[in-house]
């Protein structure tokens, strides 16, 4: 119905083909267009039907070469120039021609599925893609291109820029927390729960302040009575205990001083608890307060326990084996 | 009351990202129009400029068969040329068929009998009717009364010459954009007013009906958009000459100077929000309601004169594209 004919189509591979398709999809994203509109783009400018497919989030759209939806989508053939959403992912874009893409075609791709990318995260792919623990993963892995994991983290909502650390837990997967308190996934803070923490820095680190934040969960503890000892632990705060996480673990022979913990352990029900107060504590009498015992009786236990370890532990030297002896046993659990 | 006028709506995304890359693609008539010179050398100027954007040099009138299409030198008005229609006869309908009198635009002073006919065919090969497009004459070689007397003339000649054309006299709607939509007005209002052929309805698209040019939305769109308050001053000075915006102008050539809007057809009228023609259209519409009237109004949002032709795969073309279908349909059925 149409009263001018004069068609604004199909974009030619000229030299300015490229700028023509970043402007055409740069508006659309200004304009806060939909998928729909950012699939037509792409089949119109590409001259044949397109279509978007995300299984992960049930989204799909059809679009024939006039614009118009079309229902009738079957499977995609492999021969179609395609883009995924994020690099390295599955595609999620084709242009339904067959042979390989041409330079408009590919731009043509890469920019549709960028806009594509801002609508989803926009309505309805944040709040999927935080309670999607894989994709936090995925930033820990230093295996992963690190343009892969900055493009995931952005899916995420974490900034590029962004100051963050790896949070390892006990039978979870673990967490990003930024700087200024967000956490992915969800919103919920592992303040209580055990929590190995790594170093801050910047997101395509997290790998390293993964790996510090496993060291580091492997020094906590339930901080019970059965098991005493801080839930929380940092990596940046355990200085040259790291190196012996490094040589110790299940599997490693335990040196005498670990079977020596083990054995006062099973002596009775308070000592591992009076052992790790008085390594932590900076003095006896703040261990006793810790037990909630009476100094007295402290001296009296200490005695009985020195004896079965088999050296003091009321002096510095002494005090310094107990502690080690306490980690590398604890490197032994896990 | 006089509200404060805002800038332009914005265009609907789609129809903004295809104006970002038109580039040469759409004609310049700002340009044009700001060279000066005497009206009858700017009006040639703008056909040359415009032709391209105008024809469809790939436009099947037949449309693969479905039309018989041929051209008449029919009487026109007293005192006048002869004047040419072109017609186009359904082969697969039996006779006597509906018919649609199309009216092309073109600001009063471009385009022909091919302009934007293309369009109307489909619509007319859906419903098995006919189409008669009239060559009027333009201005401002041929000022106000030539075009509407034209349009009227191949309008009598039509409905008198209904048997010999195969077409029903009792089903015809005329129908036209832009310029062509203000003359479809202006006939319809003649042929009322003179008791001439009684019209289906009269579709008129994004139509321009009042020469003063000065709606909120002329303003408003000043500089925007194909057919802005420049052009459309331009246009309605060469039909009109020095009597353009004055006390005495009739309303068979700017029909929203028409004191009676009563007694006409049904009325379709559809306009973009975002361009000059937007209040007078929606004006137009309320004032045939006033008098008890019936018309059906679609303003589509973010629209700019012209964008359903010029963009047809945008959603909001594609919906712009049926709803006039659909009022024909209905008009039209048996």
């Amino acid at each position: 119905m149409q009263e001018l004919v004069g068609r604004l189509a199909r974009v030619d591979p000229d030299a300015g083909a490229a700028v023509k398709v970043i402007a055409y999809f740069d508006r659309l994203v200004e304009g806060r267009a939909g998928l729909e509109p950012i699939v037509r783009g792409a089949a119109v400018l590409a001259g044949c039907a397109a279509r978007l497919v995300d299984e992960q989030r049930r989204v799909q759209v059809r679009i024939d070469v006039h614009g118009r939806v079309r229902g009738d989508i079957g499977l995609p053939d492999p021969d179609w120039p395609s883009a995924p959403l994020v690099q390295d992912g599955p595609p999620v874009l084709w242009l339904e021609r067959g042979g390989p893409a041409g330079p408009v075609d590919a731009m043509v791709l890469e920019r549709a599925a960028a806009a594509a990318r801002a609508v989803l995260e926009r309505t309805r792919g944040r709040s999927k893609a935080l309670e999607d623990p894989a994709s936090v993963e995925v930033l820990f892995d230093a295996a992963v291109a690190a343009q892969t994991r900055l493009a995931i983290a952005h899916r995420l909502g974490i900034a590029e820029n962004a100051q963050v650390r790896a949070v390892a837990l006990i039978n979870e997967v673990g967490r990003v927390e930024s700087a200024d308190g967000a956490s992915w996934p969800g919103k919920r803070r592992s303040t209580d729960r055990r929590a190995g923490i790594g170093p801050i820095g910047d997101v395509v680190d997290l790998p390293v302040s993964w790996s510090g934040a496993r060291t580091a969960l492997r020094f906590t503890a339930a901080e019970t009575a059965q098991d005493p000892g801080p839930r929380i632990v940092h990596a940046d705060q355990l200085g040259g205990l790291a190196v012996l996480a490094d040589v110790i673990g299940p599997d490693t022979d335990p040196v005498p001083d670990v079977h020596a913990i083990e054995r006062a352990k099973t002596d009775a029900p308070w000592v591992l608890a009076t052992l790790v107060a008085v390594a932590t504590s900076p003095s006896l009498r703040t261990a006793a307060t810790t037990l909630r015992v009476h100094h007295s009786t402290l001296q009296e236990r200490l005695g009985h326990v020195e004896h079965v370890l088999g050296w003091s532990i009321r002096d510095p030297q002494g005090r310094l084996r107990l502690h080690l002896a306490i980690a590398m046993w604890r490197l032994h659990q896990r | 009351m006089t509200d404060v006028i805002g800038p332009p709506p914005p265009f609907d995304p789609e129809l903004a990202a295809a104006i970002a890359i038109a580039g040469e693609k759409m004609p310049d008539i700002g340009r044009m129009l700001a060279r000066g010179g005497d009206a009858v050398a700017t009006a040639r100027a703008l056909r040359d400029e415009m032709a391209d954007f105008l024809l469809d040099p790939d436009a099947d009138l037949t449309r693969d068969g479905a039309f018989t299409v041929s051209e008449r030198e029919v009487s026109g008005p007293d005192g006048a040329p002869d004047i040419t229609l072109l017609i186009c006869r359904p082969n697969n309908a039996p006779p006597p068929v509906g018919v649609i009198y199309f009216v092309h635009g073109g600001g009063m002073v471009v385009g022909d009998r091919f302009t934007g006919l293309a369009n109307f065919l489909g619509v007319a090969e859906e419903l098995g009717v006919a189409v008669v497009s009239v060559e009027y004459r333009l201005a401002p070689e041929h000022p106000h009364p030539a075009p509407v007397d034209d349009c009227y003339a191949g309008l009598l000649w039509t409905v008198e010459h209904a048997e010999e054309l195969g077409v029903d006299p009792a089903r015809v709607v005329i129908a036209g954009g832009s310029a062509g939509g203000g003359l479809t007005a202006a006939t319809a209002l003649l042929a009322k007013d003179r008791g001439g052929p009684a019209l289906l309805g009269q579709l008129l698209l994004c139509p321009m009906l009042d020469d003063r040019n000065d709606t909120y939305s002329a303003r408003q769109m000043a500089g925007v958009g194909l057919w802005d308050q420049t052009a459309n001053q331009f246009g309605w000075s060469a039909l009109l000459g020095d009597a353009q915006g004055g006390d005495d102008v009739s309303p068979y050539a700017a029909p929203a100077r028409a004191t009676d809007l009563s007694g006409l057809p049904p009325a379709f009228i559809d306009v973009g929000s975002a361009e000059t023609f937007r209040d007078e259209a929606v004006e137009y519409a309320s004032r045939i309601w006033r008098a008890g009237g019936i018309a059906e109004l679609h303003v589509w949002p973010g629209g700019f004169h012209g964008f359903s032709g010029i963009v047809p795969q945008a959603a909001v073309s594609q919906a712009a594209g049926q709803a006039p279908r659909a009022w024909l349909r209905r008009i039209l059925a048996d």
